[in-house]
């Protein structure tokens, strides 16, 4: 009994002690690809019509929300390829982006009165196709909050 | 070579089981902790440099420049390699393991993938992923850069190892546990097997009380109970056949003393018959002699039959005095007028203690059976030493009949079969036997070279000190 059952087990013991390791493999998927390259920045103005328009800034980089935000108030209502803005120019301090949960939030340093229902979208879409673009697919909705007047319910850009 | 007892198998088996038992549980978990370990450690090394990767991207000039390369890949880490078109940057050891295809399934998936590779400095994991770009309405698109890692799986491989090697000893620790578990339960299963076969062995030694103890309601307490209900079973059947023997020992004893009293009468009338004789005819002469030889027959053997139910129903005494044997012995002879036709060989100064007449039924039969069986000449040889009184009786016949040593000895044990009647009663010998017995000897029959049939009686010469 005892010679002809204990040879496998001791084999398999054997095997087992011998067998330590880690056994190469083929190229296995590892998940989504990072992203978040881009040759510029995508800023949202009102064409001629009233509707919102994306336009690449060539900045060579996609560069964050703020950097997004802080160029569009910069560039202020001039317009340009008969684009303009409905926001109104602003030199002093710049904005500042927060994010909770699925929302983000705009702060900027003007008041309620001073932006319409165009630049509120304006922002929001600007932010918001940043965000896209480096990849977060976690934030859906923004909200423009400032400095004087509250803040607006959380939207997503109506832009195709 | 089979393991000789139970004991030594029952431990080998739960030896075998406990081994078996451990090392599919030692190989299961260390599977098992070695797919997780595997797993996990590539989970947090391809996390790592898609975060890596993604905490610069958005910074990068694109299109990348040989700097915006570099610092790409001093954020992933060395040894890494990025690529763009001709472009490229690289530093590390170990980058010659990137396969072309990874790189093809780099291209082709657009997402990133890993491989487990083997090198002689040990396991790696070869990590490569292009950088993709996103539209603003989510469109992902290759940007044509890649990077490409490899790590070090070395420190998986040792704890994977020392996991295995705790397997292995604790595997180890439950062997000594297994063997002491075994013996117990062997020693649980045994200890009524070997009651089991004490009782037997006592029961087959004559003790029909012998029984188990019957303990809880296992197979064995069945086996037990079955064995006590036998060993009873036996027991009446042995109880049975011992009354039914008494029984009819009791019905001889009963018919001969029955037989006795008649039978004194008859053979007073034979006498007087025998002595009428001269004068009848001699027709009637015939007759009347016939009847008186067999009335006499028929005395002798009531009269043995007698005394063998008194050694039967164990109530035959000794009666021990001081004895001449030569003298006894031949007053025996003397007594059935065979004094003259027996030759003696016997020393004149023996005395013994014995029952005088319990010796002369012994002589008589042995000799009886000597004249009857064998042919004369007829030697009686007395023996004694301090133990014991030797008394040997040697004819001239044919010897003892085949197969007869012990048989000779039974009851209305006939040799020749055709002979339906014998001469003498059909119990000397019977008689002689348990009168030697009764001396605390015995009778050996034999053949006597040279001679016929030889029957040695020992009895002891004196009472043992304690009865």
């Amino acid at each position: 009994m005892s010679r002809s059952r204990l040879a496998p087990a001791l084999a398999a013991a054997a095997t087992l002690l011998t067998g330590c390791g880690i056994d190469a493999s083929g190229v296995l998927d590892g998940g989504d690809a990072p992203t978040g390259v881009a040759p510029g920045v995508t800023l949202y103005f009102v064409d001629d019509r009233g509707e919102l328009r994306g336009q690449l800034t060539q900045s060579s980089r996609l560069g964050d929300v703020t950097n997004a935000v802080d160029l569009l108030l910069r560039i202020g209502d001039g317009s340009s390829d008969g684009l303009r803005s409905d926001l109104p120019r602003v030199e002093s301090l710049g904005p500042t982006v927060t994010v909770a949960g699925t929302v983000l939030t705009v702060n900027v340093p003007l008041a309620r009165r001073d932006v319409g229902p165009l630049g509120v979208d304006q922002l929001v879409c600007t932010a918001l196709g940043v965000r896209t673009q480096s990849g977060d697919t976690g934030v859906t909705h923004a909200v423009v909050s400032f400095t004087h007047g509250g803040s607006t319910e959380p939207g997503t850009c109506p832009a195709p | 070579m089979r393991p000789r007892g139970l004991r030594v198998r029952l431990v080998l088996a739960f030896v075998l089981v406990t081994v078996i038992g451990a090392v599919a549980a030692a190989w299961a978990s260390y599977g098992s902790a070695r797919g997780s370990m595997v797993d996990e450690a590539q989970q947090r090394a391809t996390d790592e440099i898609r975060r890596r990767v993604a905490a610069v991207t958005a910074d990068l000039t694109y299109p990348p420049d040989q700097g915006a390369l570099d610092r790409l890949r001093a954020a992933v880490g060395a040894p890494a390699l990025v690529t763009y078109g001709s472009l490229s940057s690289a530093e590390g050891t170990g980058l010659g393991l990137l396969t072309g295809e990874l790189r093809a399934e780099v291209r082709d998936r657009e997402a990133l993938v890993f491989q487990r590779v083997t090198s002689d400095e040990g396991p790696r994991l070869l990590v490569g992923t292009p950088v993709m770009r996103t539209s603003v309405d989510g469109a992902r698109a290759p940007s044509g850069i890649e990077v490409y890692a490899v790590r070090d799986l070395t420190p998986t491989q040792q704890r994977i190892d020392a996991s295995a090697e705790a397997a292995v000893r604790t595997s180890a620790l439950a062997l000594p546990l297994a063997i002491v578990l075994a013996l117990f339960a062997a020693g649980g299963v045994l200890r009524p097997v070997r009651e089991l076969g004490g009782t037997a062995r006592r029961l087959a030694d004559g003790d029909l009380d012998a029984r188990l103890r019957v303990r809880g309601s296992d197979e064995l307490a069945e086996l037990s109970a079955t064995f006590n209900h036998m060993a009873a079973e036996l027991q009446d059947s042995v109880d049975e056949l011992r009354r039914m023997e008494a029984d009819s020992r009791r019905f001889v004893a009963d018919v001969s003393h029955e037989l006795r009293t008649p039978l004194t009468t008859l053979t007073a009338v034979a006498e007087v018959l025998e002595g009428e004789a001269q004068r009848m005819t001699p027709d009637a002469r015939e007759s009347t002699l016939l009847a008186v030889e067999e009335t006499r027959k028929l005395t002798r053997l009531v009269e043995d039959l007698i005394e063998v139910s008194r050694f039967d129903s164990g109530t035959a005494s000794l009666r021990r005095e001081q004895v001449w044997v030569r003298r006894a012995v031949e007053d025996c002879l003397r007594a059935r007028g065979l004094l003259d036709q027996v030759e003696l060989d016997a020393p004149d100064d023996v005395t013994a203690v014995l029952d005088r007449r319990r010796l002369d039924v012994l002589v008589a039969n042995l000799v009886g059976n000597a004249f009857t069986h064998g042919r004369p000449p007829v030697l009686v040889r007395l023996r004694a030493d301090d133990e014991q009184v030797e008394v040997t009786v040697v004819d001239h016949g044919p010897g003892l009949p085949e197969g007869g040593r012990h048989r000779v000895f039974e009851r209305f044990y006939k040799a020749d079969a055709a002979r339906t009647r014998s001469e003498g009663s059909g119990l000397g010998l019977a008689l002689a036997l348990e009168n030697a017995r009764l001396h605390g000897g015995d009778v050996v029959a034999g053949d006597e070279p040279g001679a016929g049939a030889r029957f040695v009686a020992t009895l002891r010469r004196f009472p043992r000190e304690d009865t």
